[in-house]
């Protein structure tokens, strides 16, 4: 498809009905045969070998140049992109780690406080004091429970089956599910991954990860909870139970519900009130009433 | 042979002088190899047929490179410059594969 297809176009020049046929059948510009044959009619010979003009030459260096220009070009950037990434990468891990120091510090500070107030309130106050912090979620908690665990599929090993059965990640829903069902077991305390949960904790998701009071947990999760000793039977009844041995079974991820002795859940962050102010009543009877439910985290006791 | 010295010439050029493209310009670029070595092997391909042209060569170089990129600054100021850069280099390649195909023909008749 070389000189013969140059002629055969030489009849109907312009652009044909069919553009993209043309461009496959034809792919070199129409103008070297017509410039050819402008050559023979006048009767110079073409030129021989490889040897061409000046004019092309310095278009040649100009290709060259240009290929270089757009090689270097595209090595300049690519380094770019990638300190950009890597630098956000390290000021994600450096916040972190600063997050974590300072929360510790918190802690320790916290342990001091309390040190301080039990040295200054003595006796009952503080014992009351301690326990409603147990209870409340904000003091650090131990005891008997269980430990439910979830974590994704592994990658890669996707369901064969085409029928529908839904992502084989953990999603956020799954653990509200488990932490209600837990409550609803009698757990007394709870914690997903060291996050201790609150009366105004959130279990919620942004984009692909899943926040637990805004800060993020990553998988494989754990759902530790200390409560009755009967609580293992009752979660395993419950529907997130249910609903997660079916999903675990259809989707592959895992998920496993063992009882665990002598958990610590750690105290949650201090809840910021802003609007909900403390209503401070000087009775005796509800103060007593609330320490007398607060001093019994005997593993049989509430929840029920 | 003169043209691949002139070639090797211009990378070395190139290379050595390192100039820095002006931002305005950068997105033309890839286009501009693209249509570049369309001229290239369209070149080459009419000099195994026997029907290189000089000025034929330098003007489809010149107008390769220049109407992509009007074509991709057209695009990008209507909107559609992603779209139309991706038709650019469809035709542009179709083109550089059917001329690359003449040539290995030439070359290895096969």
């Amino acid at each position: 498809m070389s000189d013969e297809q140059g002629e055969g176009r030489r009849g109907g020049r312009g652009f044909s009905p069919d553009f993209l046929t043309e461009l496959f059948r034809s792919p070199l510009d129409p103008g070297y045969a017509d410039a050819a044959l402008r050559r023979a009619e006048r009767g110079q010979p073409g030129r021989a070998g490889w040897s061409v003009g000046p004019v092309s030459v310095a278009v040649v260096v100009l290709l060259g140049f240009l290929f270089a220009v757009a090689y270097r070009q595209t090595m300049a950037e690519e380094p770019g992109r990638a300190q950009a990434r890597s630098g956000l990468v390290a000021q994600i891990q450096q916040r972190e780690d600063e997050t974590d120091e300072l929360s510790t510090r918190a802690d320790a500070l916290r342990e001091e406080v309390n040190r301080q107030r039990e040295a200054a309130l003595g006796g009952s106050h503080a014992a009351r004091l301690r326990n409603l912090e147990a209870s409340t979620g904000l003091g650090k908690v131990r005891g008997d429970g269980v430990v439910v665990r979830l974590a994704d599929a592994p990658s890669g090993q996707q369901p064969l089956s085409g029928a529908n059965v839904g992502p084989s990640q953990v999603l956020y829903s799954d653990l509200q599910g488990v932490a209600n069902d837990l409550w609803g077991a009698g757990a007394e305390a709870i914690a997903i991954n060291g996050q201790r949960l609150t009366a105004t904790s959130t279990i919620r998701n942004a984009g692909q990860a899943i926040l637990v009071d805004f800060r993020p947990v990553t998988g494989p999760y754990e759902v530790s909870a200390i409560g009755p000793g009967a609580m293992r039977k009752r979660y395993e009844g419950s529907r997130s139970a249910l609903t997660m041995r079916k999903v675990a079974q259809d989707t592959g991820l895992s998920f496993e519900v063992r009882e665990a002795d002598d958990l610590t859940l750690p105290a949650a962050p201090e809840p910021q009130l802003r609007y909900a102010q403390p209503a401070v009543s000087a009775s005796p009877s509800g103060a007593d009433e609330l320490s007398g439910s607060g001093s019994s985290p005997s593993p049989s006791g509430g929840g029920r | 042979m003169i043209a691949v010295l002139a070639l090797l010439a211009g990378v070395l050029l190139g290379l050595w002088l390192d100039p820095t493209v002006p931002s305005a310009l950068q997105p033309y670029l890839p286009i501009a190899v693209v249509a570049a070595l369309d001229a290239v092997f369209g070149g080459v391909r009419a000099k195994l047929d026997r029907i290189f042209d000089d000025k034929q060569f330098v003007v489809s170089f010149i107008s390769n490179v220049l109407v992509a990129a009007l074509i991709v600054y057209l695009g990008d100021q209507l909107g559609v410059g992603g779209q139309l850069s991706t038709g650019v280099v469809v035709v542009l390649g179709v083109r550089i594969f059917g001329n690359v195909a003449a040539i290995r023909r030439h070359l290895f008749r096969a």
